[in-house]
C-alpha cells in the first residue's frame, strides 16, 4: 500500500485531500465481492448445524444454519484460507482463489478423539472416579455404600469379580487368597492396609476413602507397573488438595476425632487425630465375641501438599495409629474350648510423591519414597507370637505423551522389607530386597483399537531369583457405546513369608491371566460382562506326612516345595441404573467362580475353604431431595464355602449354608448455626440372620464349632460436624 | 521539506490505517456484545448464542493478539454450559470454555481479574451440572479464581454476583440460601454503581443478573 502511494503522484495534493484519499484507500482497497458457500458435515455426512465457517485472519465468515449450508461475501482478493470449525471436532480448512467468482465448498470435519468415542482399555479394571467421564463408580459411591461401613474394601468386596470371606480381612478376587491383592496408595504398596488381623474377626482398612479421589479395583490382567500380587491390585489415589478450611469434628459409637483442613494457594495441610473405644457400641450391641478388653485405638495422620512449580505436586502424608485388645477366641484344640489372646498394635506409614510434568505434559514424572512399620506384640494364652515388619521402597515412573493418546511410560522401584516373628522365644527373621523394572506402551491403532502391551522384570534377594512377566491389553469399540476388551498376563508374588522362614530356596508363585470383557455405558447405565480363566502355577506345597490341620494360625513346618498348581475361570456381571427413576439408584452384581488348587497341606487338588462359587449383590441409593436424605440399602448374598471336615473322606467336600445379608443406612444432611452437619445411622444384617462362615473340629473330630460374624444384627450411629468456613459468610467478606 | 511531507503523510497513513483497524475490530466487538446482551439469559438459546461464539471467535482469529474476543466467546460458551441437554453436552462447551480462557490468558500477558471470574464462572457452572459428584473439585476451584480475582482487583462487581449466586443456590443445609447470599449481591450492585468499564468493549455483564437474583432474595 506504501509503495503504492509513493509511486503515484500525489506530491501536488493538499494534506487534506491526501487525508481523505488515504483514508477510502486503506478502508477499501478491493470492490467487487465474491460468494463463498457450502456446507459443513461430518465424516458420515450428517450436517452441522452452529459451525463457525471464516476466511482466515479477516473478520469475514459466518454460521451454518440448521441444515449445515452457510453463505457469505467477502471483499478480499487473491488467495484465501477458508476454515470451519466446530465444538468437538477438529478444525478444517482450505485454500480458495478469490476471484470473484462464486466458490462452493463442502467441508468434512473430524471428531474430536474423547471419552464418547475413543476406546478405553478396561478389561479386568473397575473404576472410581471423577475426573474420568467413563468411569462406573464415583469415589461418593463407595462412601455411601450400605453395609460397607464406609471402609473402601467394605464397599469393593459387593464388585463383581470379589468373593467374600465374611471371617478374614483381605480383597478376595476371582479365586485368589486375600494375600493375592495389595493395596497400592499413589503407586507405594501399602505393607498393612488392615488392622492386625485376630482368629475369625474380620479388620477394617486403615484409611479414610475421603483420603482418596480416585479408586481403581483391578480384577486381573492389571498393568506392567504393578507388581507381588497374584490376583488383584486395589490402586487409590489421594486428593491433591484440601477440600475445605477448617475445623471438623466426627463422633460416632465407636470413635471421636478432629480433622482440621489449612490451605493456602501453593500449600495445603490435613490433621487428624482420633480416639476409639468399642466399649459403648459392644455393650449395645450383642457380641459373639467374648471380649476382656474391647478394642481401643488412637491414631493421628498429617497430610501436607505443596506446589512448588506450576505442575509440580509434593505430597506427603504420615500416619501413626496404637490399638489394643483381649479376647477369648474359640479354639476347639484347647480343652477348654478357648483362648486368651491379647494384642498390642503399632503402626506407622508415611509416604511421599513427587509428580510433575514438562513440555506442555508431554513428559510426566511419578516418584515416591515410602517407610512402614508395624508392630503387633500378641499373647496366646500367655505364649508369646510377636511380629514385625518393615517396609522402605522408592519408585520413580517416567511417561511420555506422543501425538494420537499414544504413550510409553518405564520406570522402576526398589523395596527393602524386614520381617520378624517371634514364636515363644525363637526369632524368625527374613530380610528381602525386591526390585523391578517395568516399561509399557498405550498405542491407540485407531479411535476404535487400541493396545496396551508391557513387561515387568523382576528380582528378590531372598529367592535369589529373576522373573520377566509379560502383560497385553486389547480393547476394540464395537458401538458408540459399547466395547470388548481382552487382557492377559503373567503376575508373580513372593510365597507366603511363613514357608520363607524355614524354607529360603522356594521360587516365585505364578498366575496367569485372560480375561474377555464387555461393556455397554449409555445414558447413566451400564452394563458390563467379564469371563476369565485363571492358571495358577509354582505355588507352595507343604509336606508334613501327618493329617491335615485345618487350623489357619498354625506356623508351617513340613518340608516345602513349589510343586503346586490350581486354576479359577468363571464370569461376572454388573448393572448399574441411575436414570429410570429419579434421584434413585441401583446396580446388581453377579459373580460366578469354579476353582481347584493343589496347594499348602493339600495331598489332591481341591476348592479352598475361601472360594464361594456365587456371590450376588443389590445395592440401592434413593435420594430424598426435600429432607436431605439419603437411605441406601445392600442385599448380598454368598453360596456356601467349602470347609474341612475330619469325619468325611473326601478332602473339602463339606460346603457352609450360604450367608444373606441386608443392610441399611440413612444419611441426613442439616446445619446447626450454619455449620454443616451429617447424620448418618445404618443397621446391619437387619433380619438378624444366623450366618455361617465356616466350621471348625475339635482334635478328636467329634464336636464342631461355627464361625460367624462378629455380632449378628447390630446397629451405628454417629454425625460429622463441619464447622468450616464456607459454611458461613465472614465479615470481612462484605 | 517535500521530503518531511512525505515523511509525515507516510506516518499518517501508517496511523490512519492501525486507526482504522482498531475502530473495525471495535465495531465488530460493540455489535457482538450488542447482540450478546440481547440474549434472553433465562433461556440462553444455545442457537443464538452459537452464532455469537462464533462472531467473536471470527474477531479472535484476525485479531490474534485480543484476549477479549476469546474471554466473550467462552462467556458465550459458559453460558451454554448451562443449557445443555446432558452433563456430556455441557462438558463439551465448558472444554471450550477453558481453552479460550487458557488462550485469553496467554494474550492478557498478567493476571486479568475478569479472566479469573470467567474461569470461576465456568467452574461453578461446571460444578451445577452434577453437584453432588462435583462440588469438591469445582467447589474449590471457583474459590480458587474467585480468591484470585480478589487479589487482582476486589472492586470488580462480578466477583460479589458470582459469590452471592454460588451462594444462592447451595442448600442451606451445607450454608448457602437467600439469607447469606443477600449481603453479597447487595455488595455487588454497590460496586456495579461504581463500576467504569476501561472501554467501551470491556466486559460490563453481571449487573441485570444481580439485580433480578436479589429481588429474588427479598422474597
Amino acid at each position: 500500500m506504501v509503495d503504492r502511494f509513493v509511486s503515484s503522484k500525489t506530491q501536488n495534493l493538499s494534506a487534506m485531500k491526501l487525508f481523505y484519499y488515504l483514508l477510502f484507500f486503506s478502508t477499501s482497497v478491493a470492490y467487487g465481492q465474491t460468494v463463498v458457500k457450502g456446507k459443513v458435515m461430518d465424516k458420515k455426512g450428517h450436517a452441522l448445524p452452529g459451525a463457525n465457517v471464516f476466511l482466515k485472519g479477516t473478520y469475514d465468515g459466518t454460521t451454518t444454519d440448521s441444515s449445515g449450508a452457510f453463505y457469505f461475501k467477502t471483499f478480499e482478493k487473491d488467495s484465501a484460507a477458508l476454515a470451519a470449525s466446530y465444538v468437538g471436532f477438529e478444525i478444517a480448512e482450505t485454500k480458495l482463489s478469490l476471484k470473484g467468482k462464486e466458490i462452493v465448498y463442502q467441508f468434512r470435519l473430524e471428531e474430536l478423539a474423547n471419552e464418547l468415542n475413543t476406546v478405553v482399555i478396561t478389561a479386568g479394571a473397575f473404576e472410581a472416579s471423577d475426573e474420568k467421564r467413563m468411569a462406573m463408580l464415583k469415589p461418593l459411591d463407595i462412601v455411601t455404600t450400605a453395609g460397607a461401613a464406609a471402609d473402601i474394601t467394605g464397599a469393593i468386596q459387593f464388585l463383581p469379580g470379589a468373593q467374600r470371606v465374611g471371617e478374614q480381612e483381605g480383597l478376595f478376587v476371582r479365586g485368589g487368597s486375600g494375600q493375592e491383592t495389595k493395596v497400592v496408595i499413589d503407586g507405594m504398596i501399602v505393607q498393612n492396609p488392615f488392622f492386625s488381623s485376630l482368629p475369625d474377626v474380620q479388620q477394617r482398612g486403615r484409611f479414610n476413602p475421603f483420603m482418596f479421589k480416585g479408586t481403581s479395583f483391578s480384577t486381573g490382567g492389571y498393568s506392567a507397573q504393578y507388581g507381588q500380587a497374584l490376583s488383584s491390585v486395589l490402586l487409590l489415589n489421594t486428593t491433591d488438595k484440601a477440600s475445605n478450611n477448617g475445623l471438623g469434628i466426627s463422633l460416632n459409637l465407636a470413635n471421636a476425632g478432629l480433622n482440621y483442613d489449612y490451605a493456602t494457594k501453593n500449600q495445603s495441610i490435613s490433621a487428624v487425630a482420633y480416639y476409639g473405644n468399642l466399649k459403648p457400641l459392644f455393650t449395645l450391641v450383642k457380641q459373639n465375641v467374648d471380649w476382656l478388653h474391647e478394642p481401643e485405638f488412637k491414631g493421628s495422620s498429617l497430610t501436607y501438599r505443596l506446589k512448588p512449580t506450576k505442575h509440580g505436586v509434593l505430597k506427603v502424608y504420615g500416619m501413626y495409629s496404637d490399638s489394643r485388645l483381649s479376647m477369648n477366641s474359640k479354639d476347639p484344640s484347647n480343652e477348654s474350648g478357648k483362648m486368651k489372646l491379647d494384642l498390642k498394635n503399632r503402626n506407622a506409614f508415611v509416604t511421599s510423591t513427587y509428580t510433575d510434568q514438562w513440555r506442555d505434559g508431554k513428559w510426566l514424572l511419578n516418584s515416591g519414597f515410602s517407610y512402614s512399620r508395624n508392630k503387633d506384640n500378641m499373647t496366646f494364652d500367655a505364649v508369646h507370637f510377636d511380629r514385625f515388619d518393615e517396609r522402605t521402597q522408592a519408585r520413580l515412573v517416567l511417561t511420555r505423551l506422543l501425538s494420537g493418546n499414544n504413550s510409553v511410560l518405564f520406570g522402576g522401584e526398589a523395596h527393602v522389607i524386614n520381617l520378624q516373628n517371634g514364636v515363644d522365644g525363637t526369632l524368625y527373621h527374613l530380610k528381602d530386597r525386591y526390585t523391578a523394572v517395568f516399561a509399557e506402551s498405550e498405542i491407540y491403532v485407531t479411535r476404535q483399537l487400541a493396545g496396551r502391551v508391557g513387561v515387568r522384570g523382576e528380582y528378590s534377594s531372598l529367592l535369589d531369583r529373576f522373573n520377566v512377566a509379560p502383560r497385553l491389553s486389547f480393547a476394540y469399540k464395537t458401538g458408540k457405546y459399547s466395547q470388548v476388551s481382552l487382557a492377559a498376563g503373567q503376575f508373580y508374588q513372593n510365597p507366603d513369608y511363613r514357608y520363607l522362614y524355614l524354607n529360603k530356596n522356594l521360587n516365585f508363585e505364578r498366575a496367569d491371566h485372560l480375561i474377555l470383557n464387555f461393556q455397554i455405558i449409555k445414558n447413566q447405565r451400564t452394563f458390563r460382562f467379564e469371563t476369565f480363566y485363571k492358571n495358577y502355577a509354582q505355588l507352595v506345597r507343604e509336606f508334613t506326612g501327618q493329617a491335615y490341620d485345618a487350623d489357619p494360625y498354625r506356623f508351617p513346618w513340613g518340608t516345602t516345595n513349589n510343586g503346586g498348581h490350581g486354576y479359577a475361570r468363571g464370569f461376572d456381571f454388573f448393572w448399574r441404573d441411575q436414570k429410570t427413576i429419579k434421584n434413585f439408584d441401583y446396580w446388581v452384581t453377579y459373580s460366578y467362580v469354579d476353582s481347584k488348587r493343589l496347594f499348602q497341606q493339600f495331598d489332591h487338588a481341591a476348592t479352598p475353604t475361601f472360594i464361594s462359587n456365587h456371590n450376588a449383590s443389590l445395592i440401592t441409593k434413593k435420594w430424598f431431595e426435600k429432607i436431605q436424605t439419603s437411605l441406601n440399602m445392600t442385599y448380598a448374598f454368598t453360596s456356601g464355602r467349602p470347609y474341612y471336615n475330619p469325619n468325611n473322606e473326601e478332602f473339602l467336600a463339606d460346603r457352609t449354608p450360604a450367608v444373606h445379608n441386608v443392610s441399611i443406612q440413612a444419611s441426613k444432611l442439616t446445619s446447626i448455626k450454619g455449620n454443616l452437619i451429617i447424620l448418618y445411622a445404618s443397621v446391619d444384617n437387619i433380619f438378624n440372620i444366623k450366618n455361617v462362615f465356616t466350621y471348625r473340629y475339635t482334635p478328636d473330630g467329634k464336636t464342631r464349632y461355627a464361625v460367624g460374624p462378629q455380632s449378628y444384627r447390630s446397629f451405628f450411629v454417629g454425625t460429622q460436624i463441619m464447622l468450616s468456613k464456607k459454611a458461613k459468610v465472614d465479615k470481612n467478606d462484605l | 521539506m517535500k521530503k518531511l511531507f512525505i515523511t509525515s503523510a507516510l506516518l499518517l497513513v501508517s496511523m490512519i490505517s492501525v486507526f482504522a483497524q482498531n475502530e473495525k475490530y471495535v465495531q465488530a466487538m460493540e455489535s457482538s456484545i450488542s447482540l450478546l446482551d440481547k440474549v434472553d439469559k433465562a433461556k440462553n438459546d444455545p442457537v443464538e448464542l452459537q452464532e455469537i461464539a462464533n462472531r467473536f471467535e471470527r474477531i479472535g482469529t484476525a485479531e490474534a493478539k485480543e484476549w477479549l474476543p476469546r474471554y466473550y466467546a467462552a462467556y458465550c460458551y459458559t453460558l451454554m454450559g448451562l443449557s445443555g441437554n446432558s452433563i456430556a453436552e455441557k462438558d463439551k462447551f465448558l472444554d471450550k470454555a477453558d481453552g479460550l480462557l487458557k488462550e485469553s490468558e496467554t494474550l492478557a500477558g498478567k493476571p486479568s481479574d475478569e479472566i479469573l471470574i470467567m474461569k470461576a464462572y465456568a467452574a461453578q457452572i461446571r460444578l451445577a451440572a452434577d453437584g453432588m459428584n462435583r462440588w469438591q473439585k469445582y467447589g474449590a476451584l471457583f474459590t480458587e479464581n474467585i480468591d484470585a480475582a480478589k487479589a487482582v482487583n476486589s472492586d470488580n462487581p462480578r466477583i460479589y454476583y458470582l459469590e452471592g449466586s454460588s451462594l444462592f443456590f447451595t442448600p442451606e443445609e451445607y450454608g448457602g440460601g437467600k439469607k447469606v447470599a443477600k449481603p453479597l449481591l447487595e455488595k455487588s450492585i454497590a460496586k456495579f454503581a461504581a463500576f467504569k468499564p476501561q472501554s467501551s468493549i470491556a466486559p460490563q455483564w453481571g449487573k441485570m443478573e444481580a439485580e433480578w437474583m436479589l429481588s429474588q432474595a427479598n422474597q
